[in-house]
């Protein structure tokens, strides 16, 4: 699962690479649509200041 | 409050602002949304523009000018500076929160409505596909307001065209994920602009620092995507550069954005919607500037939009000559700087610095852009016909 985390500072930079549409922002955060999310992994890698990560489902 | 518009605007960037402005000068009606708290802010931008990207609209405001500056500075991987300077080129750096706060200003005086917090999560559909108008969050109360045309320009997120099923999706390779800090302890010879590259720096980028105001400086960098991993973010890139280049400085201001740095868009209209600016991926690849084509694009859609709000039934034709008009002035031109963009970020730091010392063999008042490019040639000779291209406008 893709977790954002507080640090984030809404730049956008997930939301125009991820390939599901699945991120979009509120106010004061990133907001995750885990049903669309494919779990690629693409906006952990581009976010500048690495405010998602994945979390594993136990 | 009113809700049927003539226009919508999402997004009060450049591009947003100056369309919203255009077509209230026009007497149209408008509403201009914005997700932020506050009118620019937080910047998400370097700030470099040229003195024409905006006098050519409206006189630039003293108050919207950081520090004047006619000179370049590029640093190569080895730190020897290489000075460009030009006395033709008249540029700044722009105080983007306060001419963007200043721009809504004059647009609200002409009589747009803008609105703050307001984010647009949806478009509403008319049963052709067509928008009917957007679907407004604002303060947790969902509101509706239609419109007879939206002009997306929600910036790098570009979420307004998706949802009408035009995919701005950016690939790894076509953005740049950056941080920026503005800080004090700076002094930047002449007000020049300090380009730094390097693969160490920035891989498949490049680190500046732009004079803001005395003692004052924007720095930070960008590395292109396809270098960025789980293991190193840009932010890490930006401590190991100030920690090299600056590491005195007392930092007032911390900021992270994404530049796309692909090509513009081809698909700049469908049914009824416009998009402009970062949203329809106008920054040039090369510099990753976007001011400029910003605030062209914006003035061109409010154009596009104020004819179409009078001919409903030629909008097609009048969307598609919008499309045609940024091709022709952003988009072409774009597409030699990917290029260019393209084999210099392969080139290795070596290369870097043998080309550098090239160049610092020509005497300073003859470094043209001609002669410097000439030896950047003699070392990738594959790159002439961008080159050529990129500076011809051809």
């Amino acid at each position: 699962m893709i977790i954002p985390l507080q640090h984030c500072d809404q730049c956008g930079t997930c939301i125009a690479v991820c390939p599901a549409d699945a991120l979009m922002l509120s106010e004061f955060k990133v907001i995750v649509d885990h049903e669309a999310c494919t779990e690629c992994g693409i906006c952990v890698k581009m976010c500048p200041i690495a405010a998602l990560e994945v979390k594993n489902e136990d | 409050m009113k809700t049927n518009w003539d226009v919508i605007v999402v997004g009060g960037g450049p591009a947003g602002l100056f369309a919203a402005w255009e077509i209230a000068k026009a007497g149209k009606s408008v509403l201009l949304c914005d997700r932020k708290r506050e009118m620019g802010v937080p910047v998400r931008c370097a700030e470099a523009c040229g003195e024409e990207d905006i006098n050519k609209y409206l006189p630039v405001e003293e108050r919207w000018v950081g520090a004047k500056t006619h000179s370049f500075i590029l640093v190569l991987p080895n730190g020897k500076e290489i000075k460009l300077s030009n006395e033709k080129y008249s540029g700044f750096i722009l105080n983007r929160d306060l001419f963007e706060y200043d721009m809504a200003a004059k647009a609200g005086e002409l009589g747009a409505k803008i609105m703050m917090k307001a984010n647009v999560i949806d478009l509403i559909h008319n049963d052709d596909g067509s928008a009917k108008g957007v679907k407004v969050d604002e303060n947790g109360t969902i509101n509706e307001y239609y419109a007879s045309v939206v002009i997306a320009a929600d910036g790098v997120e570009s979420r307004i065209a998706r949802k009408m099923g035009i995919d701005t999706t950016l690939k790894a390779k076509d953005i740049e994920p950056c941080v920026q800090v503005t800080a004090s302890n700076v002094n930047l010879k002449e007000n020049a602009l300090y380009i730094y590259i390097g693969t160490n720096y920035a891989p498949g980028g490049y680190a500046w620092a732009f004079p803001k105001a005395n003692n004052c400086a924007n720095i930070g960098l960008g590395i292109n995507g396809k270098y960025a991993s789980t293991e190193k973010h840009s932010k890490e890139y930006l401590d190991e550069f100030l920690a090299t280049y600056y590491p005195h400085v007392s930092v007032q201001k911390y900021i992270t954005g994404g530049v796309p740095v692909s090509l513009t868009l081809k698909t700049l209209c469908k049914e009824n919607m416009l998009i402009a600016g970062d949203a329809g991926r106008m920054v040039n690849p090369l510099n990753g500037g976007g001011i400029c084509h910003a605030i062209d694009s914006g003035v061109l859609a409010g154009k596009a939009a104020i004819e179409a709000c009078e001919d409903t039934l030629k909008i097609e034709k009048i969307f598609k000559k919008y499309e045609k008009e940024i091709y022709k002035t952003i988009g072409k031109r774009h597409e030699s700087q990917y290029r260019i963009k393209n084999l210099v970020y392969q080139m290795n730091d070596e290369d870097y610095n043998n080309i550098g010392d090239e160049i610092l063999k020509i005497s300073e008042d003859k470094r043209s852009f001609f002669r410097i490019f000439s030896q950047v040639v003699k070392h990738k000779p594959e790159l002439l016909i961008d080159v050529v291209k990129a500076f011809t406008g051809i």
